[in-house]
């Protein structure tokens, strides 16, 4: 029980996951799919930054950090910037694959008039 | 959706909102270097002010103050920008996009060279992002079409 | 990092995914996937990471929501699940 309490955020993190990767394989609409990857995406994009975060540690940005004079900086003060940058870059990624996506439901829609996968089906046969 | 709903107040508080919008994306492309944002998101927010103005207004009022030519055009000059900046710092004799040889053409010490390069890199990348956002929204709301093609059903 | 702030938002991400694939209309699927990728970005912010959180509120909540509600209006609203 303890084991579950006191690891709480990423048991929430893997209920979230779950939830994207129901809908992307049980719904039947293409649009809720496409939610369900968005959801996904997100999910795992905050475990990775939740890795990054620390106790008392405040945003990575050096606060005067050109000008005065050059003091050192702790590692220990900041959190660690570099989850952040990996995921900035997925998430660039998941914008441009949710407009490629979206082009694509519109291109079967106008060819099928539908957007249920069990009826996209039944008129290709 | 567009163009079928005119409504006073709509458009007038997207009238008076768009300048703000832009100037805040221009402050984030401009402060990207040592603070947070940059050229991704401040294009991001340069490109939703214009998708704003289709949806307040419609799609042909957007296109009068930019068409689909100078959208296309902006597209590739940032892409320009960007691989440009990184060609001359390739031709003084460094690697690409290490702009601390830049010193030697801007005339200005070595850091300054390389916030001014970051910069330029930013405005090359923000230029980009907001012709691809405003492309995407008129693509998918048009049908491919770019004009006023919208109706229910 | 506050923890109660932690949980009270992973709750709200929580309810605001299930709502979004369970509900039967698309362009309420479209502004609660809106408010799920804002209570994201609120959560990496109290993370501390800014920037993502800032690349978040302008990509996911704003840009990529106006793109799923024009895909809507251009297709139908109508699903069965």
């Amino acid at each position: 029980m303890e084991f579950i309490i006191s690891k709480y955020n990423y048991w929430i993190y893997i209920t979230l996951m779950m939830v994207g990767f129901y809908a992307m394989i049980g719904k039947r609409n293409l649009v809720k799919k496409l939610v369900g990857m968005n959801i996904f995406q997100t999910a795992l994009i905050l475990y990775f930054i939740s890795t990054a975060a620390k106790k008392g540690a405040t945003i990575p940005i050096v606060a005067h950090g050109h000008g005065e004079a050059v003091h050192a900086v702790h590692a220990t003060q900041y959190v660690n910037p570099l989850p952040h940058v990996l995921m900035l870059t997925a998430i660039v990624v998941m914008v441009s694959t949710f407009g490629v996506a979206l082009a694509l439901i519109m291109m079967i829609y106008r060819r099928y008039k539908t957007l249920e996968e069990d009826e996209i089906l039944k008129a290709t046969k | 959706m567009i163009g079928q709903i005119e409504d006073v107040i709509i458009q007038t508080f997207c009238r008076l909102i768009i300048p703000f919008m832009q100037v805040f994306a221009l402050y984030v492309i401009a402060h990207g270097h040592h603070s947070p944002g940059g050229g991704f998101q401040g294009g991001c927010i340069l490109g939703a002010s214009f998708i704003l103005l289709c949806v307040a207004y419609d799609i042909g009022e957007a296109k009068g103050r930019m068409s689909e030519k100078l959208n296309v055009m902006l597209c590739s000059l940032g892409v320009i920008i960007f691989g440009g900046i990184g060609v001359v710092c390739l031709i003084l004799g460094a690697n690409y996009l290490d702009y601390g040889i830049l010193h030697k053409l801007l005339r200005v010490d070595v850091p300054q060279a390389r916030s001014l390069g970051i910069l330029g890199i930013e405005i090359g990348v923000g230029f980009a992002v907001m012709a691809a956002m405003i492309s995407i929204f008129l693509n998918l709301a048009s049908r491919g079409e770019h004009e006023e093609a919208i109706e229910w059903e | 990092m506050i923890w109660q702030l932690d949980l009270i938002l992973l709750i709200f991400v929580v309810i605001c995914a299930i709502a979004a694939i369970t509900v039967k209309d698309l362009l309420s699927s479209a502004v609660i996937l809106g408010a799920y990728s804002f209570f994201m970005c609120l959560l990496w912010v109290e993370m501390g990471s800014v920037d993502v959180g800032f690349t978040e509120a302008a990509v996911g909540a704003g840009v990529s929501t106006v793109f799923f509600v024009a895909a809507v209006y251009n297709t139908t609203r109508r699903t069965k699940d």
